[in-house]
C-alpha cells in the first residue's frame, strides 16, 4: 500500500511547530521582564486602535480622522508583527498550535490563557457598551462608518490576541537549553545527587 | 487549598542523570516538549497521573520512587 503523503495543512502545521521551536532574537524574550515589555507594547498598540476608533467616532469624516487612521495603524502594525512572532516564540505556539501539537503542561498553559483572557474580553464588552449606551443622542445619533469599522477591527484584534497577551505574560522563566548549561547542569546533578531530591510546586493537573 | 499543599517532589534529574538521559530524548521518549521536562525537573510543573506513570515506567522503577509528597531524604542522612 503507498504511503499517504502529509496534505498542505499538515505540512503547514509541522512547518509552524518548527519555526516556533526556533529562537529568533531570543535576547527580546529571555527573560519575564522582557516578555511582560513585549506585552506592555502590544497592549500599547491595542490601546492605540481603541483611540483611533474613537478618533474616527468624532472627526470622521475628515482629512484629519484619515491621516490620523494612516498613521495610528502604521505604528500598530509595526509594533504588533514582530511582537507576536517574538511572543508567539517565546510561548513556543502555546495559543497558536494545534492542540494535538502541544503536551498536557502546554494544553493547560493555553486553558489558562483562554479562560483569563475570555474574562478580559467580556469586561472590555461590558465597558464598550457602557461607552456605546452613553454617547450619542438617542434616534438621531449618527456614527462615521470609518469608526464602526475601525470598533469592529479594533474587536477582533484585542479577542485575537488577549491569549498570547495572557500567556507571555504569565510564561515562568523557561529551564536553560541543555547545551547551554551543561557544565552547569553536571555540577547541579552532583549537588542535587547528594541532595537526592528535586522539585516540589505547581499545581498538580 | 494552598499552593504549598499541592507541592510534589521528584527525582527526574537525579534518575535522568544517573541513566545519561539528556532532557531531550527523555521528553522525546515521554512525548512533551522539552522544556516540559525543565519545568517538571524545577518542581514548576507537576504531571498529571498518566504522565507521572510513563515517567517512572521509563525509568522502570516504582511511581514513589520518582515522585513523593514530602521532600526526598538526603542521601547520606539517616533514614
Amino acid at each position: 500500500m503507498k504511503d499517504r503523503r502529509p496534505g498542505v495543512r499538515e505540512r503547514w502545521d509541522e512547518q509552524r511547530l518548527a519555526a516556533l521551536q526556533t529562537d529568533r532574537l531570543p535576547g527580546w524574550y529571555a527573560t519575564r521582564r522582557r516578555r511582560r515589555t513585549l506585552v506592555g507594547a502590544m497592549c500599547t498598540a491595542l490601546g492605540l486602535l481603541w483611540v483611533d476608533t474613537g478618533v474616527s467616532w468624532r472627526l470622521a469624516p475628515s482629512d484629519t480622522a484619515m491621516i490620523t487612521n494612516f498613521v495610528i495603524l502604521a505604528v500598530v502594525l509595526a509594533i504588533l508583527f514582530p511582537a507576536i512572532v517574538l511572543l508567539n516564540t517565546a510561548t513556543r505556539g502555546t495559543t497558536s498550535l494545534r492542540e494535538r501539537q502541544l503536551d498536557e503542561r502546554q494544553i493547560g498553559e493555553r486553558l489558562r490563557a483562554y479562560t483569563i483572557a475570555h474574562r478580559l474580553t467580556l469586561w472590555l464588552l461590558v465597558a464598550a457598551t457602557v461607552v456605546v449606551l452613553n454617547t450619542g443622542s438617542g434616534r438621531d445619533a449618527h456614527v462615521p462608518y470609518a469608526a464602526i469599522v475601525l470598533a469592529a477591527i479594533s474587536l477582533f484584534m484585542t479577542h485575537m490576541l488577549l491569549p498570547l497577551l495572557v500567556a507571555g505574560w504569565r510564561l515562568p522563566d523557561p529551564p536553560p537549553d541543555e547545551d547551554d548549561d551543561e557544565q552547569r547542569e553536571n555540577g547541579a546533578t552532583r549537588n542535587g545527587a547528594e541532595d537526592g531530591n528535586t522539585g516540589g510546586g505547581g499545581a498538580p493537573t | 487549598m494552598s499552593a504549598d499543599k499541592e507541592n510534589v517532589h521528584n527525582r527526574i534529574a537525579v534518575l535522568r542523570a544517573e541513566r545519561g538521559v539528556s532532557r531531550r530524548d527523555l521528553a522525546t521518549a515521554l512525548g512533551v516538549h522539552y522544556q516540559t521536562v525543565g519545568y517538571l525537573e524545577r518542581g514548576e510543573y507537576s504531571p498529571s497521573l498518566h504522565l507521572a506513570l510513563r515517567i517512572a515506567e521509563f525509568f522502570e522503577v516504582p511511581v514513589e520512587v520518582v515522585f513523593s509528597l514530602r521532600p526526598f531524604p538526603r542521601l547520606g542522612s539517616a533514614p
